[in-house]
């Protein structure tokens, strides 16, 4: 396994009264691609979530644990959440776009971070969506408003939004299930690129992308990791009986 | 609920059982025909072949079929895998007890020498070493696994003792080298019978344990105790 990029010890989260996640502890390596799986209501989300304290917007949750990212916990008072995030960005299952034009939505975390030269944006804007692949299909109209694009171009510009900032982490959560399938292939094919560069942690109920895009696959099952290891193992072999039948369909 | 799924994998290992069934009842009867030298048990061997090779291709293309349509993993994907394997290697038996049929008219004047080198106890060996194989594909009862690789490996020692005593007879009657040629035959035959029942074998523990022994014959037994 490459060295660890994220580190999770303990971790244990509550909504309200509701132990949704009860101490986790895995390790997560550095320019590879994470899956985790699991039945709704699982906890996949929730945890991928704690990895860059998004959660912290929901009231009544409580965590406790640690979450190193390059050995620092990110939950210690004195780490900047925004940093953080810059440093851990997220994709979402349904695409954001803003109401603005392509150029402006890949450029608007870079002018957030206090990047406001026009040439210094271009290069970044261009750069961002060719690293997502798709600034072929949107080179010529960069001022057109971003809601005209596609559905699967919405999400790759997404992504290519959180590159912009410059991220060494990115979380996915379900980037390809509202996607028809040529769509889905091609967010698919840029996972397979971007690790190269970047560490990718996503969640996903398609348990054949899982299967083809990821290196590591976590099996979350009631708030609890069941069985995490190198993805052609959990496919082909998997240790314990619970991922067995979540895999095969026979419960879940 | 019971998955669709489920329906097409039992559809599946019936008929790898009805396979398994068919090809060590054409090896029995075929061994059968070479001790009594029967040559027309041994041509119902030749003639039932088309069942085996029907079948075959019925085994392949619903593991084609179940791959396509449902993108099989873990336990599922080992079992088709392994079906595909198992499938052919049963059908392969069976062409050895059709090769076997063949060649029995060619030995039929010179029974006596098939007792005399105890080709009669070396049938019977493998005649066992395939029911036994089949059980154990029934079964999925892995513990017997280790014994059918033993009878293997006596089969194989028996076969190189016959055709090093076979060899020496041609050297000193020249008279005897037709029929003993096509005992030779015979004889790789049988030989190959176990190989194929020691693969079956194999890929059963492939579909219980997710363990490929293949190859590593030597240290399964050695670290395997069971039975």
């Amino acid at each position: 396994m490459k060295q660890p990029k994220i580190q999770i010890r303990d971790l244990t989260l509550f909504y309200g009264e509701k132990m949704a996640l009860n101490s986790i502890s895995m390790e997560i390596p550095e320019k590879e691609v994470t899956a985790f799986i699991g039945p709704s209501g699982c906890g996949k989300s929730t945890f991928l979530r704690t990895l860059n304290r998004m959660n912290d917007l929901i009231p009544n949750v409580r965590i406790t644990g640690e979450v190193l990212v390059d050995s620092l916990n990110i939950y210690d008072k004195q780490i900047d959440v925004v940093n953080l995030r810059k440093k851990v960005g997220m994709v979402f299952q349904k695409s954001n776009p803003f109401t603005k034009s392509i150029y402006e939505n890949v450029a608007y975390g870079p002018k957030i971070n206090g990047i406001h030269d026009r040439k210094k944006l271009e290069v970044i804007v261009e750069t961002s969506l060719q690293k997502a692949f798709i600034w072929e299909e949107v080179k010529d109209r960069l001022h057109d408003s971003a809601m005209g694009l596609s559905g699967g171009q919405q999400q790759r510009m997404c992504i290519a939004r959180a590159l912009a900032v410059n991220p060494e982490i990115i979380l996915m959560d379900e980037p390809a299930s509202a996607l028809d399938p040529i769509s889905t292939a091609k967010i698919e094919e840029l996972i397979f690129e971007l690790k190269k560069n970047y560490t990718i942690v996503i969640v996903t109920h398609n348990m054949q992308q899982a299967a083809r895009v990821s290196d590591l696959t976590a099996f979350f099952y009631l708030g609890e990791l069941v069985e995490y290891g190198k993805t052609r193992k959990i496919f082909t072999t998997p240790d314990k009986k619970q991922t067995e039948d979540y895999i095969t369909g026979r419960f879940g | 609920m019971e998955r669709h799924f489920e329906q097409e994998l039992d559809k599946l290992n019936k008929r790898i059982l009805k396979m398994g069934n068919l090809v060590s009842e054409q090896v029995h009867n075929a061994l059968e025909a070479l001790l009594t030298c029967n040559n027309e048990l041994a041509q119902q061997v030749i003639n039932t072949d088309n069942k085996v090779d029907k079948l075959d291709v019925k085994i392949d293309k619903l593991c084609q079929r179940i791959f396509a349509l449902t993108q099989p993993v873990a336990t599922d994907l080992r079992l088709i895998m392994s079906a595909l394997k198992m499938n052919n290697d049963l059908e392969r038996l069976g062409d050895l007890a059709v090769n076997i049929s063949a060649k029995i008219e060619g030995i039929s004047d010179y029974k006596e020498i098939l007792t005399e080198l105890h080709v009669d106890e070396l049938a019977q060996m493998t005649d066992l070493i395939v029911k036994d194989v089949i059980t154990i594909l029934n079964t999925r009862n892995t513990a017997f696994v280790r014994d059918i690789f033993l009878s293997a490996n006596a089969i194989e020692e028996r076969v190189q003792a016959i055709s090093a005593r076979i060899i020496e007879e041609m050297m000193h009657k020249t008279e005897v080298i037709v029929v003993a040629t096509n005992l030779m035959i015979i004889l790789t035959q049988i030989d190959r019978m176990a190989d194929y029942s020691t693969n079956i074998a194999e890929s059963v523990v492939f579909v219980v344990e997710g363990r490929m022994i293949k190859h590593n014959k030597k240290s399964f037994l050695e670290s395997d105790t069971s039975g």
